[in-house]
């Protein structure tokens, strides 16, 4: 007996026959041959947990499992944990908002589902300990843990908002079902049938020349290879980017590659021959040559230049002057200095980049995971010479973005492949593939120093910071130019200089990261803000008190601002940093290896794109048959957009939420809502929401005799308004269709209002802002170098709180992101690509997180709501390394702050004191 | 991952023959290493046979003076098993500090041992504890066992039967661990013996080894003070993105004291 070509399991209790080549493990089968859709793939390697099933009642990574191994076995996916109807942990999930953008959430039930049957009722450090083998980077993992201790006795569901009450309720996401249910389809869940798998290969170099040998003789060797191409292929022009004039980066690279994990080339076959098939033989030949790896290197005099016309490799320089810096520092009291390095940060969202792409007719059709549809389409466009009209792309549920799914990734690929071949196909990148080829947060190299009068007022700050934007444009003018815009902190400037240069080097794309550089920037000016407040001799928070920028007072961009909420949160957080200050002053009292400290930083952000247009439009309608259809264009990759855009239009009409349905985010059915990126899809297509929301209103009662105040009611294909007494039905079926097709509709598009900045970054950069502020209170065991966060308290101001759980959702996933960000996340090209040598946050590092929502609401933000998204994690980090060097005088001047390097300034901090 | 063919043995003697008539075999216990060493095509072996199904190797028996570990012992049976927490709690300690529960039901000692990875658990308390290694063929003493980076001293299709592990007086795991895979970046194992103090430390060379000075310094006074003293070379140790070997050898000197004081 050598094989076993099948074995025969119980798959959620039906038994059932599988192949089992060897070498096959139970994740691939189960996805590819029983249609188990629900068992993720994240890293294929057994660090993610996405895949956990359970085997005989205990959870196992599937993709570790040989699926031989499974013969005779009980196999329990998540989708078997509770059909038809949903289990009570399941339904716990969904209530308690655990499930963000899912792609976690079916390893997560398995590990929850093993816990609770041999624990019913378990304690959140028993839930840590049995889910600690599953990662998550969107939630923080607080509402996972609520949910699991809560299965056992749910409370009650609240009563579903009624008519005009959706806002400000914190209501479930309206796609959270298939999220916790196990039906949720990602961009690697689905494929026309007989699909071609896409392959790339990829520079095993930082930098090399190339040239390829005989790719006919080698795809004829190859059984099962159906077709090869590289850029000599692509139809188009080999060249995309966010920011069209400065767009540089090729599909696939042409005769020179730029960093390491670049493609050249692709190859399209049978799924099976290309699972099998070993890249190692394809016929190109490297020839390396020297690499810039920094931007010291990049900007030495002489070095090669990455592309034509950027002289000193230098990509963009953002630049903002206010008032006599120079003048103003020479007036200060105290001056300080510092300087801060930050690393380059994996997004690492648990699913890696994924689609499909066939021909429908002859439109070139793609289903991937993306942030932004309407940029994917113009893209793939343009690099395959296509018109735009010719090319629909269907996001999929996206698992994790987080600012890298903006730029296109392997959309182009699949297209090339499917236009070519005529044939449908699909690519999913590996865990190592989608880490070394996608993009990254910017390394910072930062000098700033700051200058204050006697009694703590700032007068003057200069800020130059040098951002690894890596080979390729990306996002790298948006972190340059909106890092000096942001530099100073929510707080009172008035001589100011901030320069930020975006510098080219043969490192990982940088692109955008949650906050654009910002957060990078925050470190160095709260550590110097701390610096300050103790050598004055002030408390800390005060200081950031004294200077908060005021309703009314002007920002370092000269712009006036309204509805300021930064001193709002550092009030709301002054009992608690008493509080916490008594708490470790106690406990280092005691004496011993182990101290505690606290920390204090502050943030604010700019919602949307920097003094560009940047609208978003949103269509509603009322079929004939009566149904309320939201057209919704904003892809929710987690963060809950369809959900509070669903809220601001069911309020704007007069409907209860219930009503509505959404559809899309497709190119081909729903209009332009702009890309999920700057904190803009609850300003911006919320906005326009609630502008689309009050014209259908508006059709809806001329139709009627009836005024504003009648209310609304769907039955039975009519509309029916009361007022009082009156009451009156509009038949929509009598109505004759739209140019939409609908008996009323209406679409709105809503651009922030912004300015122009002139050359010292004048000008009017944002229409809304969001404010936070952050205590961190950690303990340093100061032997070892470790810093435990024990707990957060984050104050945000979000204008108005569209959806309360939704909003503290977003910020105990930001606290997990600065966390990593400030205590482990490095990557490096090379030596990182995977997840257990990248270190991301695990349910066991979480601190205990208390959100306090302020709502100080914006003039100019839909009912007065502000962005959030990327104001949660700047905080984060800042007030993490205050509160190490609170604990133990040594500062930090690297992030992240591994254990080695806390070690290396504690000794450090000790010698330095006399 | 290449192809090979795949054995499920029935028995000890079994898979012994399996392996040896394969022109390249390996064993398979909870294949949490050999899996993703394979996948990634660092490992391709002809051959795999797998011990899953050899109920004679899974198992604890503990008597007044030993507790007796099956190969093919799951790191959640020992982590779990009253006995071993009655009988050498460092040892179910260790146990349930390994990876995850994932890890925990699928990983074996067996597996964890004949691998010899310089970052694993249990290398710590073979040679911490003065294990004995028991295979189909001989007893191999603990001491002996760990020769070098995933090499240890198992002969070609020699198939570990159990760990006899003597009960000390008292010990203590303590370890420090890799964020994300609970590896360890430095573990110490310090235990009293009948035949003395033993340090075992691993994670921070090539293979777990013995922290003689150390041992020497505890023979008399066994406490962390007695410590004090002994400093740890960076000689010879492991330097990664992780921890370098300075940082290791600290490691070493604070964790050793740390297990001391968990001794009682």
């Amino acid at each position: 007996m050598t094989l076993t070509p099948t074995v025969t399991l119980i798959l959620n209790g039906a038994p059932t026959t599988l192949h089992a080549e060897s070498g096959r493990r139970l994740s691939d089968v189960l996805r590819e041959d029983a249609g188990q859709r629900d068992v993720k793939v994240g890293c294929d390697a057994g660090d993610c947990g996405a895949c956990t099933i359970l085997l005989n009642d205990a959870p196992v990574c599937a993709c570790l499992t040989p699926v031989i191994q499974a013969e005779g076995a009980r196999i329990v996916t998540a989708r078997g944990l509770g059909e038809p109807a949903l289990s009570r942990l399941q339904e716990a999930f969904l209530r308690h908002g655990a499930a963000q953008c899912g792609i976690c959430t079916p390893g997560m039930l398995a590990a929850a589902a093993a816990l609770l049957a041999a624990a019913p009722t378990p304690t959140r450090a028993e839930v840590e300990t049995a889910l600690a083998g599953v990662l998550c980077r969107c939630t923080g993992y607080q509402k996972i843990v609520d949910a699991v201790v809560d299965a056992a006795n749910p409370a009650p569901a609240p009563p579903p908002p009624g008519r005009g009450s959706a806002v400000g309720q914190p209501v479930e996401r309206i796609d959270g079902r298939a999220k916790v249910d196990g039906t949720e389809c990602f961009g690697a869940d689905a494929w026309p049938e007989g699909a071609l798998t896409v392959r790339a290969v990829r520079s095993p170099h930082h930098a090399a020349g190339f040239a390829f040998g005989d790719l006919d003789v080698w795809r004829a060797s190859h059984p099962g290879v159906v077709a090869v191409f590289t850029a000599a292929d692509i139809p188009g022009r080999n060249c995309f980017g966010v920011i069209p004039q400065l767009a540089d980066q090729p599909a696939l690279a042409e005769g020179a590659a730029r960093f390491r994990g670049e493609a050249v080339a692709i190859v399209a076959g049978r799924h099976g021959a290309m699972l099998a098939l070993d890249l190692d033989d394809f016929p190109v030949a490297w020839t390396p040559t020297e690499p810039l790896l920094s931007p010291e290197a990049a900007l030495a005099d002489g070095a090669a230049l990455l592309h034509e016309g950027r002289p000193g490799n230098i990509l963009v320089q953002g630049r903002v002057r206010t008032g006599d810096p120079e003048a103003g520092m020479a007036l200060a009291a105290i001056t300080m200095t510092a300087s801060f390095r930050t690393s380059s940060v994996e997004h690492a969202y648990i699913e890696p980049e994924a689609g499909a792409a066939w021909m429908n007719g002859d439109v070139l059709t793609i289903a991937a995971c993306t942030q932004a549809p309407a940029m994917d389409r113009e893209g793939v466009a343009a690099i395959l010479a296509l018109p735009e009209a010719r090319v629909r792309i269907i996001p999929t549920a996206t698992g994790g973005g987080f600012g890298s799914k903006l730029d296109i990734s392997l959309q182009p690929l699949i297209g090339l492949v499917a236009l070519k071949t005529g044939q449908p196909c699909r690519m999913v990148y590996t865990r190592r593939e989608s880490m070394a080829s996608t993009t990254k947060r910017h390394p910072a190299a930062m000098t700033a120093t700051i200058g204050a009068d006697g009694a703590g007022r700032i007068l003057a700050m200069t800020f130059a910071g040098d951002f690894d934007t890596g080979p390729y444009a990306s996002w790298g003018p948006t972190v340059a130019n909106r890092v000096p815009v942001h530099a100073s902190g929510p707080h009172k400037t008035p001589h100011y200089l901030a320069e930020a240069r975006a510098v080219h080097t043969n490192g990982p794309i940088s692109g955008a990261f949650r906050g654009f550089g910002v957060p990078q920037a925050a470190i160095l000016q709260e550590m110097l803000y701390d610096r300050m407040a103790n050598a004055l001799g002030q408390d800390r928070l005060e200081f950031r008190k004294l200077n908060a920028l005021r309703d009314g007072e002007t920002t370092v961009c000269g712009q006036a601002l309204e509805a300021v909420g930064i001193l709002d949160c550092l009030e709301a957080l002054t009992p608690r940093w008493r509080a916490a200050l008594a708490v470790a002053e106690a406990f280092n009292s005691l004496g011993g290896p182990i101290r505690r400290g606290v920390g204090v930083a502050s943030c604010w952000y700019g919602c949307g794109n920097t003094s560009l247009a940047n609208p978003s439009t949103i269509r509603v309608g009322l079929t004939q048959a009566g149904q309320l259809i939201l057209h919704q264009g904003a892809t929710d990759i987690g963060q809950g957009s369809n959900t509070v855009i669903a809220q601001i239009l069911a309020d704007a009409i007069g409907l209860p939420l219930a009503d509505v349905r959404i559809v899309g985010p497709d190119t081909a059915l729903t209009p332009d809502a702009g890309k999920t990126s700057a904190s803009r899809q609850t300003f911006v297509s919320g906005k326009a929401a609630l502008l689309a929301g009050r014209a259908l209103r508006q059709a809806i009662l001329r139709q009627s005799n009836m005024g504003e105040s009648a209310t609304l009611s769907l039955i039975d294909g009519c509309v029916v308004l009361a007022d009082g007494a009156r009451v009156q039905a509009i038949d929509l079926g009598l109505l004759p269709a739209d140019r939409h097709g609908y008996a009323l509709s209406a679409e709105e598009t809503y651009d922030p209002p912004t300015l122009p900045l002139d050359a010292d970054g004048q000008g009017k950069p944002y229409a809304v802002y969001g404010y936070g502020a952050q205590i961190a209170e950690v303990e340093v065991d100061q032997e070892l170098g470790t810093v435990k966060v024990r707990r957060v308290t984050a104050a945000h101001d979000v204008g108005r709180a569209i959806n309360p759980l939704l909003a503290e959702g977003q910020i105990q996933g930001g606290v997990a992101q600065g966390l990593g960000l400030a205590l482990m996340e490095e990557y490096l090209a090379g030596r990182t690509e995977n997840l257990h040598d990248y270190l991301i946050p695990t349910i066991g590092d979480m601190p205990e997180i208390e959100t306090i929502l302020i709502e100080k609401p914006d003039p100019e933000g839909p009912l007065g709501a502000k962005g959030l998204g990327e104001h949660v994690l700047i905080p984060t980090a800042p007030a993490i390394f205050n509160a190490i060097r609170h604990a133990t005088g040594a500062e930090m001047t690297i992030a992240p702050a591994l254990p080695h390097r806390v070690r290396a300034a504690i000794v450090k901090a000790r010698q330095d004191t006399p | 991952m290449y192809a090979f063919t795949y054995h499920k043995a029935e028995s000890v003697a079994d898979a012994a023959a399996k392996v040896a008539s394969a022109d390249d075999g390996v064993l398979m216990a909870g294949g949490m290493t050999l899996l993703p060493t394979m996948k990634q095509r660092l490992a391709q072996p002809s051959d795999v046979v797998d011990l899953g199904g050899v109920a004679s190797l899974a198992g604890i028996s503990v008597t007044a003076e030993t507790v007796s570990i099956g190969a093919m012992t799951t790191h959640d049976a020992v982590a779990n098993s009253a006995e071993v927490k009655q009988a050498i709690p460092a040892l179910a300690s260790l146990a349930s500090s390994i990876g995850d529960p994932m890890v925990r039901n699928r990983g074996t000692i067996g597996g964890s041992i004949a691998n010899n990875d310089p970052a694993a658990d249990y290398p710590g308390a073979v040679l911490g504890l003065g294990a004995t290694v028991v295979t189909d063929k001989r007893s191999i003493p603990g001491d002996d066992f760990f020769q070098g980076m995933f090499e240890t001293a198992l002969e070609p299709g020699e198939i570990i039967q159990r760990i006899d592990f003597p009960i000390p007086k008292k010990a203590a795991y303590v370890k420090f661990p890799n964020p994300a895979s609970r590896y360890a970046i430095v573990g110490v194992m310090a235990a009293e013996t009948a035949s003395g103090v033993r340090v075992a430390v691993t994670g921070a060379g090539p293979c777990a080894f013995r922290e003689t000075a150390m041992e020497t310094a505890l023979a008399g006074n066994f406490s962390p003070s007695a410590l004090d003293g002994v400093t740890v070379s960076p000689d010879g140790l492991n330097a990664d993105i992780h921890a370098s070997a300075v940082y290791r050898a600290h490691l070493i000197g604070v964790m050793a004291k740390r297990a001391v004081a968990a001794c009682g």
